[in-house]
């Protein structure tokens, strides 16, 4: 009886020890690791890319491109911006990289009198240098170093290209532009008209509306309205095509249009898929991010001064419906 | 030797260990607790100082601006050396993760500070709207650091979620591990104490079970008890004594055995010896025979050889009658007194005999045919041997709770070695005495019948005599010893 009553009691001694141990260790043992703590690298450059449009997947790409060359460089980047361009926000995000005396700024550009303050004013009296980065501001403007990107006017002139060669030199052309024009659009358009001039048989209709969804739907109506035997658009801002093809499909099959655009709309790609783009253009984000980090670096360890003042242009090619 | 006190003291000291080691436990863990909430803290401390110093500096900034007073420009400058603390501060928060932003907000409160200066120093050159603009652009500042505040704060939340969360489910754990731990100690006591009470108490039970069982008189139960404390050391004490009991008893009881064994022994030795000297005895048939001789010589008219045959008869009848039994001194010394007629018949005037006797002795009780062999002895070595003769004494004397028989020759005498031979017992009888009874078979008869050794004292000298002493005690010692006779 004794016997049974100390072999239960040890019994339960084992389990208690069993859970005890389990509870402490708990208790005691924290898998938690904070954070390094690290004193401030000195030598370590910090750049930030600043953008309109956060999550896009063209700014995806250069974002991406950027930060792994930053990463191979040594330097520590950080992506800032806006959504939806935000035109408040994002200015506010390059004064706050120029206070917080980023090393070097790589922004996209913005044909605004308050980008171009900040940028020749601030940004050039604190010395920190300003890389534009996809779409390019007139230098004399907002002394930023360089340019990285694609050539608009090359691109426009290959979206013009690509429509004669479909549609052939003849029909009515619609183009959608934008209200604010930015300077990267009209490069575009300036590359567009450069070669349509020279079909005298196609008419073109410019148009320019602003960018929220509901104005690019009613100018396209009016569009349509008064041209209704058009034969082609081209949206100069990519944002605005889907809502333009949107308004289109209402009235008509989007089919036997020649719809053309660029890539850096948050639709481009789908609506290319969807066959509902029937050309557009392709510029190389990753590469424009990687060139970006790299040049300014360059710039920074003083390995290549000045940098050419022209920009440094990156691969650009029409990617078809069929293709896809 | 673990003593007892040793166990209370290592009882004692497991106790306290244990509670030591929980209170360290705790104490160890209520520190680490408390230090991770302070540096939380601290670190939410330092970036809200961060943002109260900046709205500080604008605040003294716009005072010293409306008011350009020595008072609101020192005002000013504490303000900044504030902003400046806690901008050193913020160094400490550096990690790997917020790295980057925190650069920024060093920097960013660098640029506050280097344009409230700005400000300063167009005021001082009364540049008014200069000083102006620097202001709002401080203004603006100051509006991004406390954005930036908020956003370093929601990274470090984010970054140290899962540590807030971890001390959370400490904190509950570790009321779990109290319950625990205290369950674990309330049984880890009751077996230590169960066992230790029991290396107390069974040993001493133990003892108990053996002294009861020693107090019952069994000494041969061996006292076992498993310990190693004084218990134990009295235990192995308490049985040796048992050992040591038990020997003594065995001890005496193998005496007491031996003892009775050698008492029988010694009676029946006594009893064949008798027999043996019975059977030795001549048998009646001489006896008669010598009466008819006596009858014959005296109708012959040979008075003389009648009378000796009658003494040589009596002697015999003597012999085949009192050996059997003891007789008195007094029919001893008849006894004695025919044989010497029958010697004197023999040697005529070679033998002079002298008799002495206290007659209060007489009535003496001797084993029977002890005197006469020795008599015959004296006649035999002290008279035979000589031509002219020799003398004998014979002598009862009373002591006072004895009789000394003394028996006295004048004779060749007898070596020590023959002396020692003779009360040794070992004396080969030589032939030619009349009884068949040796001087040997009288001294162990004599011994047996008194059980003890000096009965008979020999003194002789080679050439000069010999003088036979007989003590015999008026009371006998050993009265069992008469009765192995009787009871045939």
């Amino acid at each position: 009886m004794r016997k049974i009553g100390i072999i239960i009691l040890c019994f339960i001694f084992t389990t208690l020890i069993y859970f005890t141990y389990i509870s402490a260790e708990k208790v005691f043992y924290s898998d938690f690791q904070p954070p390094q703590t690290s004193a401030l690298k000195e030598g370590q450059y910090r750049l930030v890319l600043i953008t309109q449009e956060l999550e896009t997947p063209f700014w995806d790409k250069v974002a991406k491109g950027a930060i792994e060359q930053a990463q191979q460089e040594g330097a520590s980047l950080e992506v800032w911006g806006s959504y939806g361009n935000n035109q408040e926000d994002f200015l506010k995000k390059i004064e706050l990289a120029i206070h917080s005396k980023m090393d070097g700024i790589i922004v996209q550009g913005l044909d605004t009198e308050e980008f171009s303050s900040l940028t020749k004013f601030k940004a050039a009296s604190s010395g920190i240098p300003i890389i534009t980065v996809a779409n390019d501001v007139p230098i004399e403007e907002s002394l930023r170093r360089t340019y990285v990107g694609s050539d608009q006017i090359l691109a426009g002139k290959m979206i013009a290209k690509e429509l004669i060669a479909d549609m052939g030199s003849l029909g009515k052309v619609i183009i959608l532009g934008e209200s604010e024009q930015e300077y990267h659009q009209q490069q575009r358009l300036q590359g567009i008209q450069d070669i349509l001039k020279d079909y005298p048989n196609v008419e073109t209709l410019y148009a320019e509306t602003s960018d929220t969804k509901e104005q690019v739907i009613t100018t396209t109506q009016d569009l349509l309205n008064q041209l209704p035997d058009v034969d082609a658009f081209i949206a100069v801002n990519a944002n605005n095509a889907g809502a333009m093809i949107q308004e289109i499909g209402r009235r008509s099959r989007v089919e036997p249009f020649y719809i053309y655009t660029f890539d850096d709309g948050t639709e481009s790609f789908s609506l290319l898929t969807q066959g509902k783009l029937d050309g557009m253009l392709e510029q190389s984000p990753e590469k424009m991010g990687e060139l970006s980090v790299n040049l300014i670096m360059k710039w920074l360890t003083d390995e290549t001064v000045p940098l050419n003042m022209d920009g440094y242009l990156t691969d650009i090619r029409i990617v078809k419906a069929i293709d896809m | 030797m673990n003593t007892i006190q040793k166990k209370i003291w290592m009882l004692a000291s497991v106790v306290l260990l244990i509670m030591l080691s929980i209170w360290l436990a705790f104490t160890y863990y209520n520190q680490k607790t408390q230090n991770q909430y302070n540096d939380i803290l601290q670190r939410y401390l330092i970036m809200n100082e961060v943002t109260s110093a900046s709205q500080q500096v604008i605040t003294d900034l716009n005072n010293y601006l409306l008011n350009p007073s020595l008072a609101n420009f020192e005002q000013i400058n504490m303000s900044q050396e504030e902003i400046r603390y806690a901008k050193h501060e913020v160094y400490n928060l550096i990690n790997v993760e917020n790295e980057f932003a925190l650069t920024n907000y060093i920097n960013l409160i660098d640029s506050f500070i280097e344009t409230t200066n700005r400000s300063l120093k167009f005021q001082s050159e009364e540049e008014v709207e200069a000083s102006t603009k620097e202001f709002s652009e401080a203004t603006r500042i100051s509006k991004y650091i406390s954005e930036m505040t908020l956003t370093v704060i929601d990274t470090e939340l984010k970054t140290y979620d899962r540590f807030y969360r971890e001390i959370i489910e400490q904190s509950d754990e570790f009321k779990k591990l109290g319950i625990w731990l205290l369950l674990l100690i309330i049984v880890f006591l009751l077996l230590l104490t169960y066992w230790f009470s029991l290396t107390i108490t069974r040993p001493v039970q133990q003892l108990t079970k053996a002294a009861n069982e020693l107090s019952k008189g069994r000494f041969d139960r061996p006292i076992k008890v498993e310990s190693n404390d004084e218990i134990s050391f009295l235990a192995k004490t308490f049985d040796q004594m048992r050992i040591n009991i038990n020997n003594l008893i065995s001890e005496i009881q193998q005496k007491a055995q031996l003892e009775h064994e050698l008492q029988q022994n010694k009676l029946l030795l006594q009893e064949s010896q008798l027999r043996s000297l019975q059977s030795q005895i001549n048998p009646h048939f001489l006896f008669n025979t010598l009466n008819t001789l006596s009858k014959k010589a005296y109708l012959e008219g040979a008075e003389e050889t009648s009378d000796l045959l009658v003494s040589v008869a009596g002697l015999l009848r003597y012999n085949l009658k009192r050996l059997d039994r003891s007789v008195t001194i007094h029919e001893e010394v008849v006894v004695l007194q025919q044989y010497m007629e029958i010697q004197k018949a023999r040697f005529t005037d070679r033998l002079d005999f002298h008799l002495y006797i206290d007659e209060s002795c007489l009535h003496i009780e001797i084993p029977g045919l002890t005197l006469q062999p020795i008599i015959e002895n004296a006649v035999i070595h002290a008279i035979e041997p000589k031509e002219d003769g020799g003398s004998i004494w014979f002598r009862v004397l009373d002591e006072i709770d004895s009789v000394t028989i003394e028996i006295e020759d004048d004779g060749v005498g007898m070596s020590k070695d023959k002396v020692t031979q003779i009360l040794e017992e070992r004396l080969v009888e030589a032939e030619g005495h009349s009884t068949g009874i040796g001087f040997s078979n009288v001294v162990k008869r004599l011994r047996l019948f008194y059980g003890f050794e000096d009965i008979i004292q020999i003194d002789s000298t080679e050439g000069h005599g010999t003088k036979v002493v007989l003590k015999i005690p008026k009371t006998r010692r050993i009265d069992n010893n008469e009765e192995a006779p009787n009871r045939r």
